[in-house]
């Protein structure tokens, strides 16, 4: 303490002696209020340096406390408790400040002011809207709550309630005392519990300016001192200081509290207050004061006596000389004996607890700390209090009034900072680590889930990355055009007859060849969909397709994926076909069942769908080849089916018999051997040469030219029956090698026999000069659906192969002038034909016939194609 | 020619204005606050006085007599509205002694009955005896007012006379002669009709609750019903159904009770005490519905703002609340404050059934405890349990509607507020019976550490059946772990006993804190077992559903649940026996007398009993 205290006086005012209560109060912006305990309350402005207004009440002042919010004060007089509005008297007060600039304005408190009609009122306190006194009544202590009004403007302070203490009456030292003067000192602070403040942020902001009698205690104290009910409650706590030495309290929100004694220091109380603050803003220590210098401390002793629990410890010492007045900051209590201003600082006595064990020498450590406090070398202070601005810097400013009337500032060298290091008793170490155990447990388990969760996220999107891969390989490939053979993902189809259960199948087998580097994964389905080239057999419009869907397991690159498919039995298909395959990959079979089926109905039917290929199934790709083996086979299964047939054929010539001929159908029915339906189809031999020329080159090197137009007859009529067009190859292999004619005789899928006949013939009957080389294929078979289907197939055949061979084809420019314009007369004979059998007005059945002439007379005289 | 008036003129005219002052405050006494009356009361008391000491300054006269004494009555009735009975009574037996002299009788006597006797006598037939009639009136409030009932008995016969004359007295005369008379008679504060039968009514309500306190209820019914047809008004007439019901009650007529309350509060709509009372017969009657109904009414009608200062007895300065101070009376007529209404009808609300409503009342009495409204303002005794109770039991409500998050908040607070004053170890004694149990235990502070304890504990049990009901059985388990860690703190100490025998009848003789310990282990250990079954984890689960029989051997779930845990362990046809013997227990302990938050949690898992029989038949069978 070798700093000196700069003691600097503001003010004077003309008072003399210590026999009123002096009290300064502060917080009003750069107010200062000073009550002397005669009717006049000063009011100094920091700012200005000087008193700025007297207030002048109508009698002598006990008490003062303020309510920052509203800019109201309380003072307690002799007669009653006086309500004045500050901020509109100092309003007033500046506005007529020009004038009056010398001397203080004066300003009478009138008698409307009056609030509260007690008498005698020795101590205020606010606690929020509720207004406390305290006075002696007879034999008791009395302190009365009123209610505030919320506002301003109304005067109504309605009582709530009241509470008795009965005086005690053997005051041993300070009777004697009490008799020398009116001074009836009482103090009345309010405690807080320290978690209130947190949840209360109003109350953490009034706290550093209503702090002259406002305190937040640390919980646990708060909780020793004043019951749990009360911290439960978040109740304040009502601290009063009584003249016979009584430190009484009482919980002021809790129902049926009643004012009891905390402590008795067995002299007059003359301050209270709470210090020895921590980071969080609690106190941690509550310092009650006599006028003989009787200091209660009451702290938190953790460590506790023989249960281990927490306790509240009071120590009691003496510090030397009276006590006059006395203040506190964050760390030291202050107090003046009149003669010198004293230091007492209590974090020392509280630092020594911390590092010394318990026992008999903590209480030592602190009653000696009570014994000695430092001297600030200030005399005659009979009245203090700490501004709220003082702690910016670390050093302590405090305001004093001196017994000669003087208002002083006092500052003080910088005291030293003060850490409290917490420390927990063992049973509370032990909890903590239980629970923190527990935590990481926690934390393990969900972590462990989570890592799950990613781990299935991550391989979600794996898949999903393969899926917009492969998407975007084939939708390159559409774009690009590639040959089939070329494609990352292809497949192609073989058919082939069956017979189950004695009925002839046909079966579409597909092969899904995976060339792409991806492994098509769980998730991708492959659906192809079969339907019917033409939907005029379906008569309600209803398409008669039908779905199937080979979901992937795994399906690595460089693998096939077979899958084999029914299209149909013998006899009841609908040839040509449209085979159309695409690769679907759905969400919904990735995500699992039942995620998707818990979060994401609608999800269900979310897929992504990539066309891989569209084919046509056609009547010679479902054509069974009587070759030599077959016909020995059929020859074996005959019997069912030629009686089929043979039933088939009288039933329909008794139907044709009543109905007359009706329709295609029965027609060809009907006729199995008188009437044959034929349909050719003409080429130019030379672009047979030319186109099959190169792919029998690649295939068999034997054969290097075919010269022969026998051969070249069997060549194509092999090509026809087992090219692989599109991808759709016919299955039956071994058949095939026994062609050895230029004519196939085969069972169409309808079950209709058929022949199919190769053979070169020249066209041009008439002019021998321009001769030109043309093969013929013939199709023959008493069903007039095999001749459509089998001349439709044919003729795609053959498209495709022209199609292959065009740029060599190109070089032959002989135009069939003639055929062309024979071509043309039999058109527009047909022509007038059609006309004339729409234009008639005939039967149907007439119309019918005429119709079908013209069409069979369209397939037998082809167009050569060259 | 100006004649000076006399002193007598001048003073009777002095006692008119004073008296036309008092009433014009009185007047205008609505506006003004408490203190304004009191202080104007005070002062007219003191002009009164004045006056008086002025009259009686001259030796007793019969021409002053009149003027005198209704100077005294005025100046009584001030004293005594300020409740200065004693000057009041000391100023009526110096005007008995005066009139006496007057009359020329002696009376050496101190005794007031004598006194009074003899000055009636005295006064006779003469102009005197009115006023003479209207101080006895006087003494009869201040009798009433001190609850010395035996002395108006004693005056009976005077006293039902008197109220004839005065009632009928004034009513007598044509009112040109009552006007007459009036203009002569000096003005008087109060009208004595008025007072008469203020006091006959006030004085039959005294009776009555001092006879019903003496148990003489048949008597005083009659007496009351009597006093319920006199003229007076409503708050009064509305005591005397309510004191007959309360008759009625005692003797064990509940329905007749009931009717004289439902009379009362038609009377009086302002009368909670009747609201109460019925509360009280419908709890007794076990009429949970009506008392729900009933509660409820008296909450609300509690918290409505209070009348603006329910004028009793009109404007007068003597009020029926003055006259009617018994001890008895004030303890019939007393009710429980708002909270406590309503803490009890969430409770009963509970305990009914009615879980949802029962919460809302839990959560409107915590925060009314919470509102900066709320003071300590009632010093009267508290029903209402102790902050943290209120804090447990609402967390059970709150559990029993499946809000386990708020419940779960509540514990945290009880935790949080209790867990750093639980003490390392703590000793239960039994309770001495002389002392009784609140000297035990209880530290400076005035907590009662082992109840700190159990609340902790409380809290934690409560947390871990918010857990189970979550289905989270790890943390069910580490929340009943520490509650039972926190109730092995607890060592019994007995005397007579040696400690810790789990005997059945430990419960009747030990007190209540050992009953909540016992039975919180049962509960805590029971369920930290059913939460191991859950997690497959059967041996400790076992070992916690025994320990938990041995704590509290008639918790049926613990044997039915450690049946269960034999089943699956193979032991099936122990866990047989185990069911049967747990069938076999008696009924429960009353489920009513328990703490709220000690009670089975209605929520997690449960065994049908039915499914059990028939496990037990199928092992019968094979």
């Amino acid at each position: 303490m070798e700093g000196r205290c700069a003691v600097e006086t503001w003010a004077q005012f003309g008072f003399s002696g210590r026999s009123y209560k002096v009290k300064i109060l502060c917080g009003f912006g750069t107010d200062v209020l000073i009550c002397t305990g005669t009717e006049e309350i000063y009011v100094f402005s920091k700012r200005e340096r000087k008193i700025t207004t007297v207030l002048l009440l109508p009698a002598a002042v006990s008490d003062l406390v303020g309510n920052q919010d509203k800019q109201l004060i309380y003072v307690a007089c002799r007669s009653g408790v006086y309500r004045v509005n500050l901020q509109f008297l100092l309003h007033r007060d500046q506005s007529s400040q020009a004038d009056a600039s010398s001397s203080p304005a004066e300003l009478k408190i009138s008698q409307e002011c009056l609030v509260v009609g007690a008498d005698e009122v020795s101590s205020l306190l606010l606690v929020g809207s509720v207004l406390l006194t305290l006075c002696q009544r007879d034999a008791s202590w009395l302190l009365t709550l009123y209610k505030t009004p919320k506002q301003t403007a109304s005067t109504s302070h309605e009582e709530f309630g009241s509470f008795h203490l009965p005086v005690v009456s053997a005051v041993d030292c300070g009777a004697a005392e009490s008799n020398r003067g009116p001074r009836k000192g009482s103090v009345l602070i309010c405690i807080h519990s320290g978690d209130v403040e947190a949840s209360s942020p109003s109350n953490a902001s009034a706290e550093s300016t209503v702090a002259q009698d406002h305190f937040h205690l640390e919980p646990l104290l708060f909780k020793l001192l004043f019951g749990v009910e009360a911290a439960l409650a978040k109740s304040p706590v009502i601290l009063c200081g009584l003249p016979d030495g009584r430190l009484c309290f009482l919980p002021l929100r809790l129902p049926g509290s009643r004012l009891r004694v905390l402590h008795s220091l067995e002299q007059p109380v003359c301050f209270v207050g709470a210090s020895v603050v921590t980071e969080t803003g609690h106190a941690q220590c509550l310092v009650a004061a006599g006028e003989q210098g009787r200091v209660v401390l009451i702290k938190t002793d953790k460590a506790g006596s023989e249960g281990g629990s927490a306790m509240a410890a009071f120590t009691e010492g003496c510090v030397p000389g009276p006590v006059w007045c006395g203040c506190m900051d964050k760390s030291c209590f202050y107090y003046s004996t009149g003669a010198d201003l004293l230091r007492l600082d209590l974090s020392e006595g509280s630092f020594a607890r911390e590092s010394k064990e318990r026992g008999e020498e903590t209480s030592g450590m602190t009653a000696a700390a009570l014994q000695s406090p430092s001297s600030l070398n200030v005399c005659r202070v009979i009245a203090l209090a700490e501004p709220a601005c003082s702690t910016a810097a670390g050093d302590v400013q405090l305001l004093g009034v001196s017994a000669r009337g003087q208002l002083q500032r006092i500052c003080l060298p910088a005291g030293r900072v003060d850490e409290g290091s917490s420390k927990l008793p063992s049973t509370q170490v032990s909890r903590s680590v239980r629970d923190l155990l527990s935590a990481i447990g926690d934390v393990c388990e969900r972590a462990s889930v989570l890592k799950t969760v990613i781990k299935s996220k991550n391989q979600f999107l794996r898949l999903l990355n393969h899926a917009v891969s492969v998407s975007f390989l084939l939708m390159a490939d559409t774009t690009t055009d590639l040959p089939i053979k070329e494609k990352p993902i292809r497949c192609h189809f073989e058919t082939s007859w069956s017979r189950l259960l004695q009925k002839d199948s046909l079966s579409l087998v597909c092969f899904l060849h995976n060339s792409s580097p991806f492994v098509l994964e769980r998730g991708w389905t492959l659906s192809i969909t079969v339907s019917p080239l033409s939907y005029s057999s379906s008569p309600a419009g209803e398409s008669s397709s039908t779905n199937f869907s080979f979901p992937f397991h795994d399906l690595r690159p460089g693998q096939t994926f077979e899958a084999s498919l029914p299209i149909a039995a013998a006899g009841d298909a609908s040839f040509p076909m449209t085979v159309s395959c695409s690769l679907i990959f759905s969400l919904s079979s990735l995500l699992g069942e039942e995620e998707v089926a818990a979060s994401f109905a609608g999800l269900q039917s979310s897929c992504i769908s990539l066309p891989l290929s569209t084919l046509t199934v056609d009547w010679l790709h479902a054509l069974q080849l009587n070759s030599p083996t077959a016909a020995h086979k059929m020859a074996t299964v005959q019997p069912s089916s030629a009686a089929a047939d043979s039933i088939q054929t009288f039933l329909s010539s008794r139907q044709l018999r009543c109905s007359g001929r009706t329709n295609k159908g029965g027609e060809s029915a009907a006729k199995p051997e008188s009437e044959k339906y034929s349909a050719s189809v003409w080429v130019s031999s030379e672009i047979v040469r030319d186109t099959l020329k190169p792919k029998k080159s690649s295939n068999l090197d034997a054969k290097e030219s075919i010269r022969d137009p026998e051969d070249l007859c069997l060549s194509l009529l092999e090509r026809l029956l087992s090219e692989d067009t599109e991808g759709v190859k016919m299955g039956c292999q071994g058949d095939k090698i026994a062609l050895s004619t230029s004519v196939a005789h085969a069972r169409g899928p309808n079950g209709a026999a058929m022949k199919l006949t190769v053979k070169e013939i020249n066209v041009g009957e008439e002019e021998s000069t321009d001769k030109e080389a043309t093969i013929e294929v013939q199709i023959e078979s008493s069903s007039l659906a095999a001749v459509c289907g089998l001349h439709h197939a044919v003729l795609r055949r053959i498209q495709t192969l022209l199609q292959s061979a065009t740029e060599k084809a190109a070089s032959t420019k002989n135009v069939q002038i003639l055929g062309l314009r024979r071509a043309l007369q039999r058109a527009e004979i047909q022509q007038s034909q059609i006309s004339g059998a729409f234009g008639e007005v005939v039967s149907t059945v007439q119309r019918d016939r005429l119709l079908l002439s013209v069409y069979q007379e369209l397939r037998r005289n082809p167009l050569l194609i060259v | 020619m100006y004649q000076p008036p006399s002193l007598l003129e001048k003073w009777s005219q002095e006692n008119n204005e004073l008296v036309n002052k008092c009433k014009q405050q009185e007047a205008g006494g609505g506006a003004v606050s408490r203190d304004h009356r009191q202080s104007s009361l005070r002062w007219c008391s003191s002009e009164f006085h004045k006056l008086l000491r002025k009259i009686q300054g001259i030796p007793p006269h019969v021409d002053h007599s009149q003027l005198e004494l209704a100077v005294v009555y005025n100046t009584c009735v001030c004293f005594t509205a300020q409740s200065q009975f004693s000057e009041a009574e000391l100023l009526l037996k110096e005007a008995t002694e005066r009139v006496l002299q007057v009359t020329g009788n002696n009376a050496d006597t101190s005794d007031p009955l004598v006194l009074w006797r003899a000055g009636l006598k005295s006064a006779g037939n003469t102009a005197l005896h009115p006023h003479v009639l209207y101080l006895l009136c006087l003494q009869w409030a201040l009798w009433l007012a001190k609850c010395q009932l035996e002395n108006i008995g004693e005056l009976q016969e005077q006293m039902s006379s008197l109220c004839e004359i005065v009632c009928d007295g004034v009513g007598d005369c044509s009112p040109s002669e009552a006007k007459g008379r009036l203009s002569k008679s000096p003005l008087l504060v109060m009208e004595p009709k008025r007072l008469t039968e203020l006091l006959q009514i006030c004085t039959s309500i005294a009776q009555g609750a001092e006879k019903l306190n003496e148990g003489r209820s048949s008597e005083a019914l009659s007496d009351l019903q009597a006093a319920s047809a006199l003229p007076a008004t409503r708050a009064l007439v509305a005591y005397t159904h309510l004191l007959s019901g309360s008759c009625l009650a005692h003797m064990n007529r509940p329905q007749m009770a009931l009717q004289c309350y439902k009379r009362a509060l038609e009377t009086d709509s302002r009368c909670v005490c009747a609201l109460y009372r019925s509360m009280l017969i419908y709890r007794q009657l076990g009429n949970t519905q009506a008392e729900i109904q009933a509660l409820r009414l008296l909450h609300s009608t509690l918290m409505l703002p209070p009348a603006t200062e329910p004028v009793l007895g009109g404007i007068q300065p003597l009020s029926p609340s003055l006259l009617l101070s018994s001890q008895s009376l004030s303890r019939l007529l007393s009710v429980p404050s708002a909270l406590s209404v309503l803490y009890s009808l969430a409770l009963k609300c509970v305990l009914s059934g009615r879980v949802t409503e029962g919460v809302e009342h839990y959560l409107d009495l915590l925060a009314a405890l919470h509102s900066e409204d709320q003071h300590a303002v009632d010093a009267e005794v508290s029903v209402l349990p102790r902050m943290l109770e209120l804090y447990l039991e609402a967390g059970t409500a709150l559990l029993f509607t499946r809000r386990p998050a708020d419940c779960m908040a509540f514990c945290n607070e009880v935790i949080s507020t209790t867990l750093e004053l639980v003490p390392e170890k703590v000793v239960l004694e039994e309770p001495e019976e002389g002392i009784g149990g609140d000297a035990r235990g209880l530290s400076v502070e005035g907590e009662d550490k082992v109840a700190m304890l159990l609340w902790a504990a409380a809290a934690y049990l409560l947390q871990g059946h918010c857990h189970t009901h979550l289905k989270d059985w790890k943390q069910a388990v580490t929340h009943y772990t520490r509650c039972i860690n926190l109730l092995v703190k607890v060592h019994l100490k007995n005397r007579d006993f040696q400690p810790q025998i789990p005997a059945a009848d430990v419960n009747v003789k030990h007190g209540k804190d050992l009953c909540t310990l016992q039975r919180m282990k049962g509960l805590s250990l029971a369920w930290r077992g059913i939460s191991f079954t859950q997690m497959d984890q059967l041996r400790e689960a076992l070992r916690d559903l025994q320990l938990s029989l041995q704590a509290f051997p008639d918790y049926t779930g613990a044997g039915l649940w450690c049946g269960e845990v034999l089943w699956r362990l193979g032991r099936k046809h122990e866990a047989a026996a185990c069911w049967e013997k747990t069938w076999s227990l008696t009924t429960q302990t009353s489920v009513e007398k328990l703490p709220l938050y000690l009670q089975d949690p209605q929520s997690g898992p449960l065994l049908d009993s039915v499914e059990l029989r028939l496990r037990i038949q199928e092992l019968g069978l094979t």
